[in-house]
């Protein structure tokens, strides 16, 4: 009698004692990564300031001009998320794309809403950065309300334009099958040719063309760009207006290639 | 010892044989590693084409300290990688029940398990970078200083091994141990540049607390005649004691060690 209780006491503790486990790796997940941005954002200002340690201007820009730029476009980060690859990638995984494409509704605009609403998630995330780049690295807001319905319209222009590419990309993996692999390669040329590592001004002509004829700028050194005021407010039509046409040559590009791709759908079991 | 080490060359010849079936998944495993990096240090090539000097350092010094890392940190990622699943693959699993009723030493299981090919990647771009630097550098390469960059890398890869041995047994409480080791891991990233471009208690905690800073700019300051005194050479005891440590805690963890219930 007293054994079992005992029995019982100690199986059922174990099976207790999992749910705070499982809660506080969560929990625990929040804070670290909390850190772990503070760490690589600290990385980039420390670095920068070593940069200008012996110089006031590089390309016209000033030490605290750049570093709200740096500080901007890793806050702004999340627009050039690349979720939908990995969003196609679990979808033919799991086989449900077939129930996706059955749909009665737009399978890219469903996409496009989701991958807003995982944009609004992200950008709230980012909230406590926002609070540590201004308290520990200084961080500087623009007070002039043009220049943020500037940004938010470009910033929106951009992420659709990635969207579109990211479309576009996704589709060569109804062909490859290799998700991780793609993700991963896009995530890691992301960094660069974003401009999230260093303002555009600073590239050398050759690789400023190279990183403007490609999409990834779009969504986060040109938005960004208008926020900081290394692009002048005055600029903002035609900064729109080359936006409008990535979003257009991207759309038809995109929705060309889906078209075919789909035909060659193998979905790996489900 | 020698059965270990037999043992462990057994394992690889199984994990290539994995990795062969996957060919494409192994070349782009290998490969996005070295885009990351690539990424990172055209940034600095970029910045550095305009000014010169990171707070004294020209861009192949900064190359110099960047690929003694990167060669460090290969080291862990090839070989002791299965430090970061030992919560998420082997202990939610169950799995790891069965590493102890093996015959052998279930940590040396644990790291012959699975060799990472994605450390390749980053091997290759350490070695690149050392190369390139050293000869733009024209470094003159005395014994000592040769020695020093052995003794760097290799007690650099060992930290990292260590500091990932210590924080992945916290996984024997909490199961998922991948947040700790991060948090750790992590700040090898301050060690990708000369600690000197950091605030003093940034440099003092790569050194004494976290001390990736033995892989890399140690090593590269003795390489590159920079005054930073003996200290260069203290980076093979901070790595024995770290792994001491290290193993001694993953025995404490083992005891307390329960299973999932799966």
């Amino acid at each position: 009698m007293i054994q079992t209780a005992r029995r019982n006491l100690s199986v059922y503790g174990a099976v207790l004692a999992m749910i705070p486990k499982q809660f506080m790796a969560y929990q625990l997940w929040f804070w670290i990564g909390l850190v772990l941005n503070v760490i690589s954002m600290a990385i980039l200002v420390y670095f920068w300031r070593a940069i200008y340690a012996n110089t006031s201007t590089i390309s016209g820009l000033a030490q605290n001009q750049t570093i709200n730029y740096i500080l901007f476009a890793f806050i702004f980060m999340p627009l050039t998320s690349n979720d939908l690859i990995w969003e196609f990638g679990s979808n033919l995984r799991e086989g449900t794309i077939i129930h996706h494409l059955l749909r009665p509704i737009n399978f890219q605009g469903m996409n496009y809403a989701q991958m807003l609403g995982g944009l609004v998630t992200r950008l709230i995330l980012q909230v406590p950065m926002v609070v540590v780049a201004v308290l520990v690295f200084g961080l500087r807001f623009p007070t002039d309300l043009g220049t943020w319905l500037a940004f938010i319209l470009s910033a929106l222009l951009g992420f659709t334009v990635m969207f579109f590419f990211n479309w576009f990309l996704a589709c060569f993996t109804f062909y490859t099958t290799e998700i991780w692999g793609l993700g991963v390669l896009v995530d890691g040329m992301t960094f660069f040719l974003s401009g999230a590592l260093v303002p555009l001004v600073m590239m050398p002509e050759w690789v400023r063309t190279i990183v403007l004829s490609i999409p990834f700028a779009q969504a986060l050194a040109v938005p960004v760009g208008l926020l900081t005021g290394i692009t002048p407010l005055s600029d903002a039509p035609q900064v729109w207006f080359i936006q409008i046409l990535w979003i257009l040559g991207m759309w038809i590009v995109s929705t060309l290639f889906f078209r075919i791709a789909v035909r060659k759908i193998t979905v790996q079991g489900g | 010892m020698t059965r270990y080490l037999n043992l462990y060359w057994y394992f690889l010849i199984q994990r290539l044989k994995v990795l062969m079936e996957y060919r494409v998944s192994f070349i782009l495993g290998a490969s996005s590693t070295i885009v990351w990096q690539a990424s990172s240090i055209a940034a600095v090539w970029v910045v550095m084409q305009k000014v010169p000097s990171l707070n004294g350092w020209n861009y192949d010094e900064v190359l110099l300290v960047y690929g003694l890392v990167t060669l460090s940190k290969s080291i862990n990622h090839m070989f002791a990688d299965n430090l970061w699943t030992l919560g998420r693959i082997y202990i939610r699993s169950g799995g790891f029940d069965r590493f102890l009723v093996r015959p052998i030493d279930p940590l040396f299981h644990l790291l012959a398990d699975r060799f990472c090919q994605d450390g390749v990647g980053n091997f290759l771009v350490g070695i690149a970078l050392v190369i390139k630097s050293s000869i733009d550098l024209s470094i003159d390469w005395t014994p000592s200083k040769l020695l020093m960059l052995i003794v760097g890398v290799v007690s650099g890869g060992f930290i990292f091994i260590a500091l990932n041995l210590i924080t992945c047994v916290s996984a024997f409480w909490i199961v998922d141990s991948v947040p700790v080791t991060r948090l750790v891991f992590d700040n090898h990233l301050f060690a990708q540049y000369p600690l000197s471009i950091y605030p003093k208690a940034i440099g003092i905690l790569l050194t004494w607390v976290i001390p990736y800073g033995f892989a890399s700019f140690y090593p590269a300051s003795y390489v590159l005649n920079r005054d930073v005194g003996n200290i260069a050479w203290f980076g093979p005891f901070v790595a024995a004691l770290l792994l001491f440590i290290g193993y001694r805690f993953w025995q404490f963890g083992l005891k307390y060690y329960s299973g999932t219930g799966t």
